[in-house]
């Protein structure tokens, strides 16, 4: 875009070599304005985006709330800088007052508490419920159970959250990461699997601190006492992993299998599995802060399991009241949590432990623990595959236990059980369960359904409810993933917890593998994506079918998209209203947004009352018009005031070419000026007077009124004239206005010559007098008129940011003749944009002016040749 | 037109490639550091336009090399390009005579218009 500057360049000769005489100075304010502007513009645009972000709940991460605030204050920063070259000395005050503000923003929004520093580690006869701050959720209910309840949970310990806390700030590691994140341009998986490499590369590479490789070795030394060989899990145990609200299921990292040896290794893979872009695509969908995530890591000892699998102490998705499901794999029960093995499953009644049903899976794989540690899949012999994975005292014995958690918890539980090869039961995690509300009537399908000759599979028993249509896309391999299109049904052969990252923007999920009791389902459900998981035939019988519809109600999927459902619901995941990165969002705001300094005549605009950072950017942009125009700078300048029949509240500096010689030096008649754009906006300003403000209705007046009780400056009299600031600065093809009318301050700039592609308009708008929803829709009313005259518009909040460019001059000038209109005459409207028909009438009453002034416009340029 | 001499100091050399390629694109002649003792050194050897200077780098910081730059050639622009989000490093940086303070990423036209303003102001005695 041509600056200012470069217009004056052309007009002044190289400034570099003349001597420092007045015009040499009036070109670097002009700079320095011109720098000051751009830094406000921008500003107040990051602003508007932020107020908007925290008021629509949008879905992003702290780095980004964190290089917002920083954006903003960095182009504040440049405006004062400016401004104290603009007259040295007289403003440096204002830096100080900017320190403060945005170390204190800093304070407001930062992340992991300052804690005391705690054991590095806790052994697992240490671990309790109280420990939850140091081991997270899931060490801290093992060592509960065990200590409480006299479970049977595997021997180990914890690598706590100080220990985390530790290797992070050593290493440096924590700033690193916080830079990984930031670098990162955008949150599509391809990014951030490229995000992911970098920062397991960084946690590889850190060095781990001498202390904690000591309390390490020395805890597994003393786990290794009684036994010949010892062999770990290494699970991840962060905080606020299995928690209510997130689960984070399967989304972190276990390590099975690992030697003493090999601990640290481990834990630092583990470390990283937070950062993956799966977890860091289910963090973002959560709204949760990747800054705040401490890594605590369970080092348990592996039991060699002959049977495993999971426990609900509740049906999650509400269709059998008052059961406990169990489900059970020979072997170790990994397959089951990761999707890639169908489960037996019972239900049982959890009154009198009846069974209400069972199913029996054809059970083709098991894993197996290997001699050293390793889990290896391995075939079922044919005569095994349909056989119970446990007896039926088992499954009593499994129930028992599990009620006897549920109970010291309080709340429906999610557990995860071995049965170990001397015939004791070993639980391996416990979680609380999030129990849907059933979505119909009973446990029984319902009887009449119309779409059923359109069927391609039934009697699929729902992992998550809903009802979903959209195109069936199958994701075998990581490119699917990437190419996976929003809203279509993901189709899989195995419910991989990995999978969790496309949820988000999927219909629905199928899966012919897992269980309603795996990972994948849980995120579905927190989620609320409606999901059929362990369908057998699914990937033959949907490949390539096109369009399908989902059903869970009916627990059929249905050829082509259905309408008219019995129930439906919203598909995209409903973001909390209070996540943490938007709590840290709104936190920050009362640093930057709001605006207390608005009366530049009032005793108190001064630095020490900026409150804010929007409150700098006021005064900053004020001190500057006044410094640009400054009694000394203006007649360096050359200056001058406007004048019609009358003396005008305008001035105008001519740069070169855009008014004809006067004699005069102090005012300029309307007919001297030449600047192509300038006539235009003030074609526009002027052709059609202004009616004054609209008839008050009470309601706008109390608004007013309200607005101004908050705001001092503003009194409910508006004996509004044309505005009392208002500067053009002009050259041939250039004009740009600065204006203050009452409330609103708007900046009008454009350039109209021979070359379309150095052509541009660009109008800013914001402020006003009434509350922020009248003067929304204010904005909104404008955005669209600017629309249809071809203006790029972007509304954020009250604030408009109108552009046109690559078009022809004379297109530039209408652009410039309607932005004149607006200005004029949309002044004080915001009082009554509650009412819908004055919003209509003014639409109305806009488009026709326009038309007017267009057409007059294009008369006064044909008279004068085409070129204003 | 003229060729914009930048130095460029940063210690990723991903970044300092990417760069790299798409501003000599841009007739802009750049030298590299990677760290900030050598920046320094380059500044006393060669005369630069404009330097565009990462904060967080091995050895001595951005910080501190802005304000050994600065001692060296005080009408010299310098551009903090960051990618580290902390406040204390833009009140610093700004303290210390910084031009202007970047957050990465940053697009290369965005960049070299920022430096365009920098050596502007520079011609104009506004650094």
């Amino acid at each position: 875009m041509r600056s200012i500057f470069e217009i004056i360049s052309r007009v002044v000769r190289n400034p570099s070599t003349e001597k420092d005489d007045g015009s040499r100075q009036f070109i670097a304010r002009c700079e320095n304005f011109r720098l000051l502007l751009a830094a406000n513009n921008k500003a107040l645009e990051i602003m508007a985006e932020m107020s908007e972000e925290a008021r629509l709940n949008s879905l992003f991460g702290m780095s980004h709330v964190r290089s917002q605030s920083l954006k903003v204050s960095a182009n504040v920063r440049q405006m004062i800088e400016r401004l104290c070259r603009m007259n040295p000395g007289k403003y440096d005050a204002l830096k100080d007052v900017f320190n403060i503000i945005v170390m204190e923003m800093e304070k407001a929004s930062d992340s992991r508490s300052e804690q005391s520093r705690g054991p590095l580690i806790l052994t697992m006869d240490e671990i309790c419920a109280e420990s939850i701050s140091e081991t997270g959720s899931k060490m801290a209910m093992l060592g509960e159970i065990r200590s409480e309840l006299g479970l049977k949970v595997p021997e180990g310990f914890s690598i706590t959250a100080s220990a985390f806390m530790f290797f992070m700030e050593n290493s440096g590691l924590d700033d690193e990461i916080n830079r990984l994140i930031q670098i990162t341009d955008g949150n599509d998986l391809n990014e951030l699997q490229t995000l992911e490499a970098s920062i397991k590369h960084a946690i590889d590479l850190a060095a781990m601190p001498i202390e904690l490789e000591d309390y390490i070795e020395g805890a597994s030394s003393e786990l290794l006492k009684d036994r010949h060989d010892l062999r770990l899990a290494i699970r991840s145990s962060a905080l606020g992993e299995d928690s209510g609200e997130a689960s984070f299921a399967g989304q972190f990292l276990s390590v099975l299998g690992v030697s003493p040896e090999n601990i640290t290794d481990s834990y630092r893979a583990v470390v990283a599995s937070m950062y993956s872009a799966t977890a860091m695509t289910y963090l973002l969908n959560q709204g949760l802060r990747e800054d705040e995530l401490v890594m605590c890591v369970g080092c348990l000892e592996m039991i060699e399991s002959v049977a495993g699998g999971v426990i609900y102490t509740r049906d999650p998705i509400g269709k059998h009241k008052n059961a406990l499901i169990i489900s059970g794999v020979p072997g170790h029960p990994c397959s089951i949590v990761d999707g890639s093995a169908l489960a037996d499953t019972w239900v049982m009644d959890r009154a009198d432990r009846t069974l209400r049903d069972v199913f029996i899976a054809d059970k083709e794989w098991q894993c197996l623990s290997s001699s050293n540690g390793q889990i290896n899949r391995v075939k079922v012999s044919e005569n095994r595959r349909s056989v119970p994975s446990i007896p039926y005292s088992v499954i009593i014995e499994l129930a028992e236990i599990a009620l006897r958690i549920e109970k010291h918890f309080n709340c429906p539980q999610d557990i995860e059980w071995v049965k170990s090869s001397d015939g004791q039961i070993y639980i391996l995690q416990c979680r609380p369960l999030s129990v849907a509300e059933s979505q119909s009537n009973g446990d029984s399908i319902p009887k009449k359904d119309e779409h059923e000759s359109l069927a391609i599979l039934s009697n699929c028993i729902p992992a998550s409810h809903g009802f979903a249509c959209g195109e069936v896309v199958i994701v075998e391999t990581d490119d699917d993933m990437f190419n996976f299109p929003d809203g279509a049904i993901l189709l899989t052969y195995n419910a991989k917890p990995r999978l969790a990252a496309l949820l988000p923007r999927a219909g629905a999920l199928i899966s012919e593998h897992g269980s309603a009791t795996g990972h994948l389902a849980n995120v579905a459900r927190e989620f609320g994506i409606p999901a059929f998981i362990g369908i057998t035939g699914a990937v033959e019988k949907l490949s390539g079918v096109g369009v399908v519809s989902v059903n869970t109600a009916t627990g059929r999927i249905y050829r082509g998209f259905l309408s008219g459902q019995n129930y439906t619901r919203d598909n995209l995941a409903v973001l909390p209203q209070n996540n943490p990165v938007i709590t840290a969002l709104r936190n920050t705001l009362p640093f930057i947004v709001p605006l207390s300094l608005t009366d530049p005549d009032s005793s108190k605009f001064t630095p020490s009352n900026c409150a804010s950072l929007h409150d700098i950017t006021r005064f900053c942009h004020e001190k500057a018009v006044a410094e640009m125009f400054r009694e000394n700078a203006m007649s360096a300048a050359n200056a001058k005031r406007l004048k019609g029949e009358r003396l005008l509240q305008y001035w105008l500096i001519d740069l070169g070419g855009g008014t004809s010689s006067s004699v005069d030096d102090k005012y300029i008649s309307l007919s001297d000026i030449k600047s192509n754009t300038m006539k235009a906006l003030w074609i526009g300003m002027t052709q059609i007077p202004w009616d004054g403000p609209p008839p008050v209705q009470a309601a706008g007046l109390m608004s007013v009124i309200s607005e101004a009780a908050c705001n001092p400056a503003l009194a409910p009299g508006m004996s509004n004239n044309m505005g009392d600031r208002n500067y053009f600065i002009v050259s041939r093809n250039y004009c740009n206005l600065q204006s203050r009318f009452g409330f609103h301050f708007c900046t009008v700039e454009g350039y109209a010559g021979d070359d379309p592609d150095e052509n541009y308009a660009f109008f800013q708008f914001s402020g006003g007098g009434a509350d922020k929803s009248r003067r929304m829709i204010r904005s909104w009313l404008i955005a669209g008129i600017l629309e249809k005259q071809g203006f790029i518009v972007d509304v954020k909040e009250d604030s408009l940011f109108a552009r046109i460019e690559g078009v022809a001059a004379e297109a530039v000038e209408q652009a410039l003749a309607v932005a004149g209109y607006l200005l004029v005459h949309t002044r004080q409207i915001d009082m009554v944009m509650s009412d819908s028909n004055a919003y209509r009438n003014y639409q109305v009453k806009f488009a026709q002016d326009i038309e007017a002034v267009l057409s007059s416009y294009s008369i006064q340029s044909s008279e004068q040749g085409r070129s204003l | 037109m003229k060729k914009i001499r930048l130095l460029l100091v940063d210690d990723e050399n991903d970044f300092l490639n990417a760069y790299v390629r798409r501003l000599v694109r841009r007739n802009v002649e750049v030298s590299v550091a990677c760290r900030g003792r050598d920046a320094v050194e380059a500044v006393k050897a060669t005369d630069f336009d404009v330097v565009v200077l990462d904060v967080m780098m091995p050895g001595m910081n951005g910080i501190e090399t802005l304000r050994q730059i600065k001692a060296v050639s005080p009408a010299l622009p310098v551009i903090i390009l960051t990618g580290h989000a902390k406040s204390e490093a833009l009140v610093e940086g700004m303290e210390c005579g910084a031009f202007d303070f970047l957050l990465k990423p940053v697009g290369t036209e965005d960049l070299y218009y920022k430096m365009l303003d920098a050596i502007r102001s520079r011609t104009l005695d506004l650094v």
